[in-house]
């Protein structure tokens, strides 16, 4: 056994986490509705929920639904745009000692760009993240289902920020890999992988739609292979640290993402059924080090592939 | 809110279909109000995945228990009621807004209550009369229980106890009034003796208790209950529509609203 403590820390671009596990945007709210029950600070960062240029009110309700160890939604990237985010939501978080990553959804490049431009400036974020793959509005697959479209949407971004960027994938397309290369090419510094899968659910007794957007993303655990399987091929396919995420419960599923090609993880559904879960996924990760006499979680990036 | 590990002491049948969970929650206990909620993990399974979101009905305080009224509908609240004696449960809470009292900024004035339930809306009303007899100068208490048959009167004994008076109305007319409890209600506020209302139950009935406070130019609150995921204000999935546009969360800026707040119309239409 080696008496150190194993290092735990990640780079993603010129970003340095102290350890690799993050929240999912958009299942942490703005970090601080957790707070009084989940220790910030032993995060390696918070992601935001996403951001638009103006207010949004979100989608008619029900916007969730149980599905079978998962579920669905469709919350329409309610938020109350990137003024007031900055004004009153960042603020209070940026009191905490632990990395803004900000989730960025626009429904043009000018759109992503203008968002780039002002939470770059704002100094309260460490990196953006680029959300071209939400399911639950129009327009908000777009990006993704286009390689050529998600280039020219990183480039853009790219030119006007020199924030750690990250690109958020949607795996409701043929062939996620063009996309990831395509991003990668025009800049992105990291790749989130994935948002959720579009689905639906019906209620029989009301002979409709389960939810009010109708269609809903998928996430929990029913998702996890399909998630891992992203990582696995991307990691193949590009150089940048990849961002895996999806369905993931425990530090157990956390090493799978980490063995498949994923340098950090994500928790989104976990925290809504264990709002411990993200703490005890990094103490597990740090567990398994400890016990496998491993100096640091990095040399378990992509070790599946060898 | 804590996340408190808590041992189920009992689980009691008390209608068809309806269970009280008594756990021991020595934190949450100590520091719940009436209306708010836990949030009530399903042991041992990720399917079904989401926890349960049941309102307190009431706090045992000195012993550190908790009361939960549940009413087995799905997999899930069928998975909790049939869970064995002795499990720990996993809970997160108090969460969410409690009703505000009399005496309180909202409500100085207020010397006559009335709490108007329907079927296990019965819960939230329970600690709340508990809570009202327990005050120093505490108001007139008036209890209205409806229900659609007389053993869908859950809980009543305990609600009962808890009022200056009691009235009970079944849509069959197998116990108290024939009728629904907004027929017990419309004469209640005729007699002009409510400064407040407070209500728990189907959306519909809340609706109906809204309008008729309305129109009589009395404060109503409501206790709400929506699908909800995280339980803490973060997901925005248990929104319902706001008066004036937008909507609020169910888990934190409820489960009580004053009923003006919302948009009742659209509420009724997304159900």
């Amino acid at each position: 056994m080696t008496s150190e403590r194993p290092d735990m820390s990640v780079q993603l671009g010129s970003l340095r986490l102290r350890n690799p596990v993050m929240t999912a945007s958009g299942t942490f709210g703005f970090g601080v509705e957790y707070a009084e029950c989940v220790d910030l600070e032993r995060l390696g960062a918070v992601v935001i929920k996403a951001v638009t240029v103006e207010p949004r009110i979100g989608n008619r309700p029900p916007r969730i639904a149980e599905t079978a160890a998962g579920m669905l939604n469709a919350i329409g990237l309610q938020n109350p745009g990137v003024d007031a985010v900055i004004a009153e939501k960042l603020p209070e978080l940026a009191s905490y000692d632990v990395p803004i990553i900000a989730n960025l959804a626009g429904e043009s490049v000018a759109e992503y760009v203008q968002l780039a431009e002002r939470l770059t400036a704002c100094g309260y974020v460490a990196a953006l993240e680029l959300n071209i793959s939400c399911p639950n509005v129009s327009h908000g697959m777009m990006f993704s289902s286009s390689p050529e479209l998600t280039g020219e949407l990183v480039a853009a971004v790219r030119r006007v920020t020199d924030l750690p960027l990250i690109t958020k994938l949607s795996p409701n397309v043929t062939d996620i890999v063009p996309m990831a290369v395509a991003a990668v090419e025009a800049g992105s510094d990291a790749l989130s992988l994935i948002n959720t899968l579009l689905g639906m659910s019906i209620d029989v007794a009301r002979r409709r739609p389960m939810v009010g957007n109708i269609t809903a993303g998928l996430s929990g655990p029913a998702i996890k292979p399909v998630a891992l399987r992203c990582v696995w091929q991307v990691y193949e396919a590009v150089q940048v640290p990849l961002i895996g995420m999806g369905g993931i419960m425990d530090s157990h599923d956390a090493l799978q993402f980490i063995m498949a090609g994923a340098s950090a993880v994500a928790v989104g559904t976990a925290s809504f059924v264990n709002p411990a879960a993200s703490v005890e996924i990094i103490g597990g990760l740090e567990q398994y080090c400890c016990d496998h006499d491993l100096c640091g979680i990095g040399s378990l990036v992509g070790v599946a592939h060898s | 809110m804590v996340q408190e590990k808590c041992r189920l002491l009992s689980s009691e049948q008390v209608a068809p279909g309806h269970w009280v969970l008594r756990l021991a929650a020595p934190a949450i206990a100590s520091f719940a109000r009436a209306g708010q909620f836990v949030h009530v993990r399903i042991p041992t399974t990720y399917d079904p995945l989401l926890r349960r979101p049941i309102s307190i009905m009431l706090p045992e305080a000195r012993q550190g228990n908790l009361r939960l009224l549940t009413c087995a509908v799905g997999r899930g609240t069928r998975m909790l009621v049939e869970t064995p004696i002795g499990t720990e449960l996993d809970l997160l809470g108090p969460l969410g807004t409690a009703f505000p009292l009399p005496g309180g900024p909202e409500l100085s004035e207020a010397k006559e209550v009335l709490l108007v339930a329907g079927g296990m809306g019965v819960a939230p009303l329970v600690f709340l009369a508990d809570t009202l007899r327990g005050m120093d100068h505490h108001a007139y208490v008036r209890g209205l229980f409806g229900a659609a048959t007389e053993d869908l009167l859950v809980s009543w004994t305990e609600f009962a106890a808890r009022c200056d008076e009691f009235y009970v109305s079944t849509e069959d007319g197998s116990a108290g009034e024939q009728g629904r409890v907004t027929d017990t209600l419309v004469a209640q506020l005729e007699r002009g003796q409510a400064d407040v209302v407070y209500t728990c139950g189907p959306i519909a009935m809340m609706a109906q208790v809204a309008q008729m406070c309305h129109d009589a130019g009395v404060a109503c609150y409501c206790s709400f209950e929506q699908r909800m995921g995280c339980g803490v204000g973060a997901c925005l999935s248990c929104a319902v529509p706001a008066a004036g546009g937008g909507y609020v969360r169910v888990c934190r800026d409820g489960p009580v609203f004053a009923a003006d707040r919302l948009d009742w119309e659209a509420i009724l239409d997304d159900i």
